[in-house]
């Protein structure tokens, strides 16, 4: 079997190892680094749509939130509204109610004394009366004569209302 | 006792009369080659099966780090523009350390032929100058040799030409320091057993004396540094001084 030299260049081998070294370099690209950066692309384009999708649940989250709190915000707003209003509404009426209460009473006292007024005009003229009578009566008895009645109603008139006013 | 260091042995010859190149010599070099063209081909393949791009495999993830390493490497030493160098330089890299360490299993490694590192030296010399012609054009190449004084002009082409040689140099030297090393160390253990077993008396002595049993175990303890390590450091190197070069001749 035929040897080549220890150290030495064969020209055959040299252009070998040359086009080896190349095929070596077109198949590790091929089966090596294409496979791999492919799938690390891929990977990469999977976080990246992850990393999207959160942030957008995020911004969705937060502008939830922000209408959240506008709601209750409003709500709170509204509450003290009606709050307000019911307790501005309750003073009106209470005072509306106050008022007519007394407006009220102040009639039922104008009323009463009105009543009372009358009634004792009424009394007054019923004395007035009663006293005209006996008076005529006890003139008659005095005088024991007929005293005729007409004849002294004006004096006697005279006299009561003297006397209703001394009342 | 004779220790014989040869060549690669051809395993056949095709005559082609082509000036220069001579005979087609199918030699072990070339076909150990192509064996590790094959492994490293095969790796690639066994290591990119059915990928996934979570919950991967083991497998995956050691295919992954090789090529995270190999781009480290690559940029770290040449910068982000470069990133096309990196299946070349992996290739280098691959290439020389199984050819290095094929040697383990009893082939006669590629490397320890000067032709081999021949051929890689001319390609990264092809690329060192075609990088520095794309920096500075043919007129600022040519230049380049010129500087600083043109009196050094003889100096510059020489040390532009030592720099493949050197690169083929060092490796093949030190792939084949260790092959001649590893023979002589079982060479010498072989004697050294034979002597000391000589020492007992009778026919057991006599055929014990035989078996190099010295041979067993201590020569791989050795193996790690001639071979593992020098194997391993030969084809950094390499790869360190091709990126290294390159990012120079894009720099001037």
């Amino acid at each position: 079997m035929e040897i080549q030299n220890l150290v030495g260049l064969v020209p055959w081998t040299f252009v070998f190892q040359i086009c080896n070294l190349l095929l070596q370099m077109y198949l590790i690209k091929r089966f090596l680094f294409k496979p791999i950066n492919d799938i690390v692309a891929k990977r990469k384009a999977a976080a990246d749509a992850q990393i999207q999708d959160a942030v957008k649940a995020k911004e969705e989250a937060q502008s939830m939130k922000a209408e959240y709190e506008q709601n209750m915000q409003e709500a709170k707003t509204k509450a003290n509204d009606i709050l307000t209003t019911a307790q501005k509404t309750a003073t009106v009426q209470s005072e509306e109610i106050l008022r007519e209460a007394s407006r009220q009473a102040a009639t039922i006292k104008e009323k009463a004394e009105s009543d009372i007024a009358q009634e004792k005009r009424k009394a007054v003229n019923e004395i007035k009366d009663e006293i005209g009578s006996m008076a005529v009566e006890i003139a008659g008895k005095v005088l024991e004569r007929e005293i005729r009645e007409e004849d002294h109603t004006k004096l006697i008139d005279d006299f009561i209302s003297n006397v209703g006013e001394g009342v | 006792m004779e220790v014989d260091i040869t060549g690669a042995r051809v395993f056949f010859t095709i005559h082609t009369n082509i000036p220069i190149l001579g005979d087609l010599q199918i030699s072990e070099t070339l076909v150990v080659s192509w064996l590790v063209l094959i492994l490293i081909t095969g790796l690639c393949i066994w290591l990119t099966r059915d990928l996934k791009t979570e919950n991967i495999s083991k497998r995956q993830a050691v295919a992954e780090m090789l090529v995270e390493t190999a781009n480290n490497f690559v940029i770290g030493n040449m910068g982000e523009s470069f990133r096309y160098f990196v299946p070349f330089v992996a290739a280098l890299f691959s290439t020389s350390v199984v050819s290095n360490l094929i040697s383990l299993v009893g082939l006669r490694s590629p490397t320890a032929d000067l032709s081999t590192e021949a051929a890689w030296a001319v390609i990264v010399f092809i690329l060192i100058t075609r990088q520095k012609i794309k920096t500075g054009g043919v007129g600022g190449y040519l230049k380049g040799f010129t500087q600083p004084i043109p009196v050094l002009t003889p100096f510059n082409i020489l040390s532009e030409l030592a720099t493949p040689v050197s690169m083929a140099c060092r490796h093949f030297g030190n792939i084949l320091s260790g092959i001649v090393i590893n023979a002589l160390i079982y060479a010498a253990l072989a004697v050294a057993s034979s002597a000391l077993l000589g020492l007992i008396p009778g026919i057991v002595g006599r055929v014990l004396a035989q078996i190099p049993i010295l041979d067993f175990g201590i020569p791989a303890i050795l193996s790690v540094y001639f071979d593992w390590f020098t194997g391993v450091m030969q084809a950094y190197i390499f790869c360190m001084l091709t990126t290294l070069y390159i990012a120079n001749a894009a720099e001037a």
